[in-house]
């Protein structure tokens, strides 16, 4: 049998940070083929290589025996049969469903104008061949996520579509339009179409696809028949052989001394949530993009409000309806993207590190001696590599940027320390000083919480670890019980019995 | 010896290029009072100059509060359209006397009550601009406006004459130590605001909160009361400038008083090096922009050129000005 695509030897960097190492990717006509890795393990990058939106570094792409020559153009691609639908919708909200459906190709009058009463009845004929009524003169902005997929599809198949790569498309839909939209892969199956479907849910994998490859920080790991292997067996691959195990000993402090205490926090997005973390703790949460840790936090902090929850800070209540609450609270929080949240980049680092400090204190003027001592204790203590302490933050490099959004908080005094993604973006040598400074900080008594989609990190630092799926609390493992493959089977959620054994 | 001599002259590059950095806008400054000196030598004249920094006062005033709420990320349209508006309610209650002729206002609590009104336009710019969230632009647009309107209702469009009080006319005419009040005011404000800015909590949270105000939020600075009085400082300085455009002219003209008033501050503002994207600005700059616009006008009628081409001149200033500045970052 031939293959429709093959992708061979495909590598790709950015800057100069090899995300893709001589992958191989191949699939037949009608084949159903599952795509998982773990987060950053490049399944997402192979694909817009596929789609034509980045350009692969080595490597061929050939689909019905010719070569994809690099260079070609997103449309250029979907001509020829490979459409891909993104994580990420894009569709226009303004235009309605058939103007989407037909962008730039919309069926013409004579004079050139465009043909309103075709372009719609050809897109409802299309819609119906997926057993979807939706109006095409409908505006997309009013139609739930489940029918913007739909149309989606619909356009893919316009292009008389071959080939079809789905991005995530289960992790918006509800259980019931996944059944439906699993469905209607099949039937695309059934006439020929081949797909690609990535998924973070093992278990929509074994169920939907024929075949499932697995592919692991940018390389290829292996492709199997769907029906030889478990979710687990897929959870092992995308892990890895060499199982990393905990180098952390269990947290050794007193563990009557609890410092911060969450009580079933609810909202749209988060499941009631419970935890604790003791004084001089490093508590790691980790899980797949889109488990709701970044969303918890920010409830925790007063930037989201929750409908339930409650916070307890060394076991008195506190009410946090806004930053200044949680701040007053003693809570730090080192959020995920510096640039947008954490540093006013065209300021300097003496007044970013000074922020915080100034909230909490009285009176009207900066006590420009303190603020002063402050920052230069803070470049001392974390390191932070910078001409001057009016150097701006903008033209500091990252790992001394985020030393910078770490010292606004060590100098707010907080006792419990919240950092999402502590080393997003941060060379390898400041990440070991990160590390460093956050046992420093444990030791002095701070109670740290790790949020980290980077399980070696999480392995690496923390004493205790909870793992978070669609935003509940699946699992929970002290360090001396904490392995990879077991992180791995709470964050992808198999069921229990399947990932407990061994 | 050569590569010593070398490193002296990158060293003395590197000075001028920071001060060029810094400073563009005062080297700039004295180019223009060289130029139009060696141009109209009555330019000079202490008399010609103290007569500048008196005419350009009022723009000035507006000029030094629009500094803040342009680091602060914001924009105000309606300054000139408030100055009418705060100048008609001083006009009125300074015309109002009781029947011996004496005042029946006093004329302090006359200029307090003009400054409250601007103020006032100012807390509703703020409050509209953070509490449903629409663009600066468009709600100061709209406020200024509505404020335009109901200084011409109230003076049905015409020109109010204020009572002839000595008191009052010296605020905006009279000199101290021959430096004319209206400048002297200005710089009054412009050295606190300068402290404000720069010396306390509030000023740093201004540029915060301009730089990038998600993470201003996060740091735990009440982002909207931030911008809030940004805009009522702003609402202040058109009060201000309202005292002393009255005072001046003893008149409130329902149309013009004060009208383009706010584009001439934020022309003054940005040839002064404040970023209109916010996060960055000094006072000092807006001060000599402020000069440099009253040279220009005043240039103008000293070359005899026509007064319908100083749009054109501050046009050209403007782009200039910004042109200097983008090439340096």
């Amino acid at each position: 049998m031939t293959n429709t695509l093959s992708m061979r030897g495909i590598s790709k960097s950015f800057f100069g940070v090899e995300v893709l190492h001589k992958v191989d990717f191949t699939i037949e006509q009608s084949e159903i083929m599952g795509l998982c890795g773990e987060n950053g393990a490049g399944k997402s990058t192979l694909m817009k290589i596929l789609a034509g939106i980045y350009a692969q570094e080595a490597g061929e792409v050939v689909f019905k025996g010719n070569v994809i020559r690099k260079g070609t153009t997103p449309l250029e691609v979907q001509h020829l049969g490979i459409s891909m639908i993104h994580q990420e919708l894009i569709l226009l909200n303004e235009l309605t469903v058939a103007q989407n459906i037909f962008l730039c190709r919309e069926p013409r009058h004579k004079l050139g104008l465009i043909d309103f009463g075709r372009m719609n009845e050809e897109a409802a004929q299309l819609l119906n061949k997926l057993g979807e009524k939706i109006d095409p003169r409908r505006q997309v902005r009013d139609l739930k996520i489940a029918q913007k997929q739909m149309v989606e599809i619909a356009k893919a198949i316009s292009f008389n579509v071959e080939l079809l790569v789905m991005d995530e498309p289960t992790s918006v839909l509800t259980g019931k339009e996944t059944k439906i939209l699993f469905d209607l892969i099949s039937s695309l199956s059934q006439q020929g179409i081949a797909v690609v479907f990535i998924s973070h849910r093992l278990k929509e994998i074994t169920d939907a696809c024929h075949k499932v490859t697995v592919l692991r920080d940018g390389n290829f790991v292996a492709t199997r028949e769907v029906s030889e292997v478990t979710a687990r067996d897929i959870a092992s691959l995308m892990v890895g052989r060499e199982v990393q195990e905990s180098k952390v000993s269990d947290f050794a402090g007193d563990p009557n001394a609890v410092m911060l205490e969450v009580r079933n926090v609810s909202d749209d997005m988060l499941k009631g949530i419970d935890f604790k973390v003791r004084k001089g703790e490093i508590l790691g949460f980790s899980g797949l993009v889109g488990a709701g840790r970044t969303e918890l936090m920010e409830a925790i902090f007063g930037i989201r409000r929750p409908k339930t929850g409650k916070v307890l800070v060394e076991g008195q209540p506190v009410t946090i309806r806004s930053a200044i609450d949680a701040i007053k609270a003693d809570l730090g929080f080192v959020t995920e993207d510096r640039k947008e949240t954490g540093l006013v980049l065209c300021r300097d680092i003496g007044e970013n590190s000074n922020y915080v400090f100034w909230q909490k204190g009285r009176g009207f003027f900066k006590q420009p001696r303190a603020s002063t001592a402050n920052t230069k204790r803070m470049i001392d203590r974390l390191g932070i590599r910078c001409s001057s302490p009016r150097q701006l933050v903008s033209n500091l490099s990252g790992g001394n940027q985020q030393k910078v959004a770490l010292a606004k908080w060590l100098l707010s005094g907080a006792r419990v320390l919240v950092m999402d993604e502590p080393t997003r973006g941060v060379d390898v040598g400041a990440r070991q000083e990160l590390y460093r400074i956050i046992k420093e900080l444990a030791a002095e008594g701070v109670a740290i919480v790790i949020v980290s989609s980077d399980l070696p990190e999480i392995l690496t630092i923390c004493e205790r670890v909870i793992v978070m799926h669609e935003g509940k609390i699946t699992g929970e493992l002290k360090s001396s019980e904490l392995t990879e493959d077991k992180v791995m089977y709470y964050a992808t959620n198999i069921q229990a019995g399947e990932g407990h054994g061994g | 010896m050569e590569a010593e001599e070398k490193k002296t002259e990158g060293r003395f590059l590197q000075l001028v290029k920071n001060i060029w950095r810094n400073y563009s806008v005062v080297v700039m400054f004295v180019l223009l009072l060289l130029i139009s000196g060696a141009f109209a030598p009555r330019f000079l004249r202490p008399e010609n100059l103290l007569n500048i920094l008196r005419n350009t006062s009022v723009v000035g005033s507006i000029a030094l509060g629009m500094t803040f709420v342009i680091i602060a990320g914001g924009i105000d349209l309606s300054s000139g359209p408030v100055l009418a508006t705060s100048g008609a309610v001083l006009i009125f209650l300074q015309r109002m006397v009781n029947p011996d002729g004496t005042p029946a206002v006093p004329l302090p609590l006359a200029i307090l009550a003009c400054c409250a009104v601007a103020v006032t336009f100012g807390l509703l710019n703020g409050l509209v601009i953070t509490k449903a969230k629409l663009p600066p632009f468009i709600v100061t647009l709209a406020v200024g406006i509505i404020a335009r309107s109901i200084t011409m209702y109230v003076c049905r469009g015409a020109t109010i004459m204020g009572n002839n009080i000595p008191q009052f006319t010296q605020i905006g005419s009279g000199s101290l130590f021959s430096i004319p009040i209206p400048f002297i005011v200005v710089i009054v404000m412009a050295v606190l605001f300068h402290i404000f800015l720069t010396r306390t909590k509030y000023g740093t949270y201004v540029f915060a909160v301009g730089g990038n105000e998600n993470a201003a939020r996060y740091s735990g600075i009440k982002v909207d009361r931030i911008r809030i009085i940004t805009y009522m400082l702003v609402g202040l300085c058109a009060g201000i400038a309202a005292t002393m455009e009255m005072s001046r002219m003893a008149a409130v003209a329902a149309a013009t008083s004060g009208a383009q008033y706010e584009f001439e501050a934020i022309t003054a503002v940005i040839v002064g090096g404040t970023a209109l994207s916010g996060g960055r600005g000094r006072l000092i700059g807006t001060i000599v922009g402020f000069i440099i616009l009253g040279i220009v006008n005043n240039m103008m009628i000293m070359l005899n050129i026509s007064p319908y081409l100083a749009g054109a001149v501050k046009g050209a200033v403007i782009l200039f000005a910004v042109l200097m500045q983008r090439r340096e970052r």
